[in-house]
Parts: structure tokens; sequence; C-alpha cells
């Protein structure tokens, strides 16, 4: 891989993320009432004395650029996001740390299935162009893609814990529940993890569908497909040696890309299921008006998928060797 | 495809009537084109005159039902927690819906086609600039951007009783948010096609002749990209819609004016789901799902007939 594609892929994924420090700047101090009142917010008895302070104590009293600047960007490049305006005398930090796992289990393994059965379903229904599998699949994966994780959750729901009692309706672990061996906690774990997880996947499998499937079909089209046929390659060594390994080239860059509103689904099926991941804390924050915890979930979340797409580049760049350049 | 249809220069009103026309014809040899736009003229006329089908909507003053009750006599989708009958909420959550969508699609294909035309047009550092931020909304998951600008909007501009076009402040605020926060796509689309189309000889004629900058970007180059700014309106107008659903559903929505999303929210928080009060949620989610299933048909549809690059791999 040439050094200055490297370098450049690096200097954008720096710029953006830099960027998203600086909205985070700007909009902490785009709060309504200053900010040593919202630093203060609910303690009682605030004199001129204490306001004075606080400003002082929280460096308000230099001018906003550069200096507040460069203090909140040092803080934050330390990993100091500040305090949680509820959960007080928590960090920020602290309260996302308790969160980040059971978001990246959900989503992480979600992502896998989604990918799996994206592929395969689009890949063989591109294949199979007109057949059963495609009509079917295509339908299906268009409604799947018009529709909001959470109604895909909400209807899960119902019918699966509700109605069927197959699975519990909220939660990650059984409330209060004492459990005699560490199997029975992963079981009651997986018996928690399964409808998020299928809501996850099902929200996530259309689209993948979708993209690989045109992207097949395009790949037929081209003459190297045409002569693997005049040499008289067999379909299915075709379709494995010659036509998937190029077909896949834009779907990772469609995942990648697509993670930004993958997030919006995400935080929404783990408000359906009471999931205690980054996207419930999210809205709790919303709620409590939160403002500190919601921009910690912004810049982690925001992070994640720059850090996300600047891999799915360079995986890009050692598959594909002409975007090397 | 004629070579009128194609043709480059400024079309008149006559032929630009007639293009549309085409247009029409074309999405109607379309089967999933016809559904579409039949499912879409159902909803738009509920969201035009809810009051026509439905009366005026309900409150928890005049609402006469029985509570959290399945479909029976007279309440042919059921009733909520307060009394409310269904039908009525979801009919009126359809104009809510839409209104918010079709503002803040204006808003956001504004907001991308100047970015895209202009930052095409001008080329050098103002689109290596424009670009970056084009980028930089792109990437990041605007939604969790959305998620605090808009309590923060509102604690600005006062969440009073004032109103707009019809529309509460609160749901305005909710429309610029959408807006501000989803163009980026559509800037791409139309810098890629100003930057074609910039190269082309109208432009260098214009030029010698004296035209202007703004003078052919609004006369020579916002004609020709017409075209892709309607193809990708119903496709912005699909995804304003879900934003809306979204950001009403985490409780951003407003209560007084309920959209589908903030139906959804209500049927959550009172624990429809839980209760098997499928009746709750089930009419707000089919008419979202209908409705982006047929902005997404009718979208692509248009893309086929309208993008240039499209056309030409035909």
């Amino acid at each position: 891989m040439g050094s200055s594609f490297l370098a450049r892929r690096l200097a954008t994924a720096g710029i953006t993320i830099l960027l998203i420090v600086v909205v985070n700047f700007i909009l902490f101090r785009a709060m309504p009432g200053s900010p040593e009142r919202v630093i203060l917010r609910g303690t009682p008895n605030v004199t001129q004395e204490r306001l004075e302070a606080a400003r002082e104590r929280w460096g308000l009293n230099d001018p906003v650029f550069p200096d507040q600047f460069v203090a909140f960007l040092g803080a934050t490049a330390t990993g100091d996001l500040g305090f949680s305006f509820v959960a007080r005398g928590q960090t920020v930090s602290a309260v996302l740390a308790q969160r980040i796992w059971p978001t990246v289990i959900l989503f992480g393994l979600g992502e896998v299935v989604a990918i799996v059965l994206g592929l395969a379903l689009g890949a063989y229904s591109g294949w199979r162009r007109g057949g059963p599998v495609d009509y079917v699949g295509n339908g299906v994966s268009l409604v799947l893609y018009s529709t909001p994780y959470f109604l895909l959750g909400m209807v899960l729901l119902l019918v699966f814990a509700t109605g069927l009692g197959w699975f519990p309706t909220f939660g990650m672990l059984t409330a209060g529940a004492t459990y005699a061996s560490f199997t029975d906690r992963i079981v009651d774990f997986l018996a928690h993890l399964a409808l998020p997880l299928a809501t996850v996947s099902l929200g996530l499998v259309g689209q993948y569908a979708i993209v690989m499937r045109s992207s097949i079909i395009e790949t037929l089209s081209d003459d190297y497909i045409t002569t693997a046929r005049g040499m008289g390659l067999r379909d299915g060594r075709i379709l494995r040696h010659h036509a998937l390994p190029n077909a896949m080239l834009p779907t990772v860059t469609l995942i990648a890309i697509n993670l930004g509103y993958v997030v919006a689904g995400a935080i929404t099926v783990e408000v359906v299921f009471n999931w205690p991941g980054l996207g419930t804390l999210a809205v709790e924050a919303l709620t409590a008006r939160d403002y500190p915890v919601l921009q910690g979930v912004f810049l982690l979340l925001s992070v994640s998928v720059v850090l996300a797409n600047l891999l799915a580049d360079l995986v890009y760049g050692v598959l594909d060797p002409r975007v090397r350049t | 495809m004629t070579a009128s249809e194609l043709s480059i220069v400024r079309p008149s009103g006559r032929t630009r009537g007639l293009r549309l026309l085409g247009v029409l014809r074309q999405l109607a040899r379309r089967p999933e084109g016809v559904v579409g736009v039949v499912i879409l003229a159902f909803f738009g006329s509920l969201a035009i005159a809810p009051e026509l089908f439905v009366g005026p909507l309900q409150t928890a003053v005049t609402a006469d039902g029985p509570r959290l009750s399945p479909p029976t006599d007279g309440f042919p989708l059921g009733t909520d927690e307060l009394r409310r009958n269904m039908v009525n909420l979801t009919v009126h959550g359809a104009r809510v819906s839409m209104a918010i969508g079709l503002l803040a699609t204006v808003i956001t294909v504004f907001i991308g086609a100047l970015i895209g035309i202009v930052s095409g047009f001008v080329g050098g550092r103002v689109d290596a600039f424009l670009m970056r931020i084009t980028d930089f909304f792109l990437v990041i998951p605007t939604f969790v951007l959305a998620l605090i600008l808009t309590p923060i909007i509102r604690e600005l501009v006062g969440s009073g009783s004032q109103q707009l076009f019809g529309i509460r402040m609160t749901l305005i605020v909710i429309v610029v948010v959408i807006g501000i926060t989803s163009w980026s796509s559509t800037a791409r689309i139309i810098r890629s096609q100003t930057l074609s189309l910039k190269e082309r000889a109208f432009v260098d004629r214009a030029r010698v002749i004296g035209a202007g900058s703004g003078h052919i970007m609004t006369n020579h180059i916002l004609p020709n990209v017409v075209n892709l700014i309607v193809a990708n309106t119903v496709l912005v107008f699909a995804g304003a819609v879900l934003t809306e659903t979204t950001l009403s559903f985490v409780g951003l929505g407003d209560p007084f004016q309920p959209s589908w999303g903030q139906i959804l929210e209500a049927a959550r928080s009172v624990g429809a789901p839980g209760l098997g009060a499928w009746w709750y949620f089930a009419p707000p989610g089919v008419c979202i799902v209908l409705v982006v299933f047929a902005f997404t048909l009718v979208g692509a549809a248009l893309d086929d007939i309208l993008n240039p690059r499209r056309r030409s791999r035909r």
C-alpha cells in the first residue's frame, strides 16, 4: 500500500475527529445559561463569590479561543469529558464505560449475522436473478429496509415475548436473579439477547442484501465473466472465484458508510428492549437534559464510526489495488 | 430516449412541461412506480384534509371511547389509554408526519443543491472546504447530533405555543434540525453532476458573452441538475419521515401534535407490546412502513428514468 494513500486516509480521519470535538466545544457554549450556572445547576445558595470561584476554577475567565479551546481539546484527548449532571460526582467517562459492552456485544453480533445472511441472500438473488428467491427476497428486503428498527423490535416483542412467552421482555439479565452457576447466567443472558439481536440483524439484512444483489448483477455483465463462461468454467466456480470477490468490494464501503445510520437504529432498539447500552444511556440523558453525557455518547459513537470507516478504507486498499494511488 | 430529452440547452417552459409528461408516462409504465404513486396519493389526501375524514383531532377531553380497548364497534382500530379513537389519531398523524417530512425535505434539498452547485462550479479551495464539511456530515452519526441539537435549539428559541404554517415551534425545530443534518448526500450527488456540466461548451459560450458565475450557476447549471434534484428529493423525503419518526420515538415529538412516531412513543411508554395491545402501534407502524416503502419505490423508478448516468448504461 502506498504511503501517500495511507497518509491521506489518516489525515482525513484525523480532521473529521477534530471537527467532531469542535462541534462538541461549540455545542456546550451554545447552551442557554452561562456555563458556570450550568455547572452549578441544582446547587443551593449560589452567591456571587461562588459563581466567580467557579468561573476561575473552570477557566471560564480565559479567552474562548485559543485558551479554552486548547484546554478542551487536551481534556478530550485524555478522556476527561467532564461530569454527569444527573449521576453527581461521576465522570462522563465512567458512565460511558459502564454502558459500552452491552452495545458492543449486541451490535457486533448483529452486524456479523446481518453481513453473513445479507451477502449470502443478495449474492444468491443476483445470481438467480428473476428466480423465486430473488422475487421473495427482494420484496422482503425492501419492506425490512422501510421499517424503523424499533417498530420491528416492538412486533417481535409482542409476538415472541408477550404472545408466545419464549423470551423475556426486557433487560440484559433477569432482575434480582441469583445464579447457581456461570452457565445459568450465560443462558439467561442469551435468552435476553435473542430478540434484540434478531431485531438488529433483520433491520440490517435488507439493505445489505439489496446492495450485494445489485453489485453481483453489475459484476456479472463484466467481460471477464463472459470470458470465464467461454472457457467453460462451471457456474459455481465462476460465482465463487470470479464474481463474488469483485462484487464484495462496493459492499465493504457501503457497510462502513451505513454505520452512521445504523447508530440511530441501535439507539431505538436498545430503548424498546431496555438493553442497558449506550442507546438507552443517550435517551436517559436526553430526558434528563444531561448534556455532558449526551455529548460523550456523541463523541464516542462518532469517533467509532470514523475509525470503522478508516478501517474499511484500508481493507479496501488491500483488496483493490486500483485505489492505492 | 430522444435527443431533445437529453438536450443541455436551457429548456423553455413548454419543453419542460412535455418532459414532465414524458417522465410521468415512463413512471406509469413501471408497476412499482404506479404502486408507489397510488400509496402516496392516498396518504397525501389524508394529510391534506384529515378533518374531512375523521373530524378534529381528539384530545383527552373530547375522547369518548373505552380505555385501551381492542377494535370494537365504532372503534375499528381500537383506542389508546386516553380513550382516543386510533383511527382519528392515525389519520391526524399522517398530516403531522407528512408535513414535517415535506418541510425538512425542502430545507435538506435546498442546502444540498446550493452547496453541491457552488462547490462543483467554483472549485479550488471553496470546493475543498465545502467537501470537508460534507464528508463530516456524511460520516458521523447525524442522528445523535440531532438528538443534542434539538433540545438545545428548543431552549434557545423558547417553547411557547407559537405556530408556523400551523405547526408548533417544537416541531419546526425538528424540521430545521433534520434539514441541517441530512443534506450531505444530496450535495455530493449534485456536485459530481456540476463538475461534468461545467466542462461543457455551453458554459464556455455563456462566459464568453460575459455571463458571471452566479448567472451561469442559476441559469445554466441549475436547470440541468433539476432532474437529479427531483429524483433525490423523493429519496430524501423517505429519509426525513424516518428520521422524524425516530426522533419522536426517543421523546422529542410533541404530544399536542402527534406524528406517527409520537404515537409509537406513547405506545411504548404505556407498554403496549408487553400488554399485547397490538392495535396501539400497528396502525401508525403500518402507515410509516407503507409511506417509506412507496417513496423508495418511486425514488428508485425516478432515479432510473432521470439520472443521466443510469440512462447511459442502458
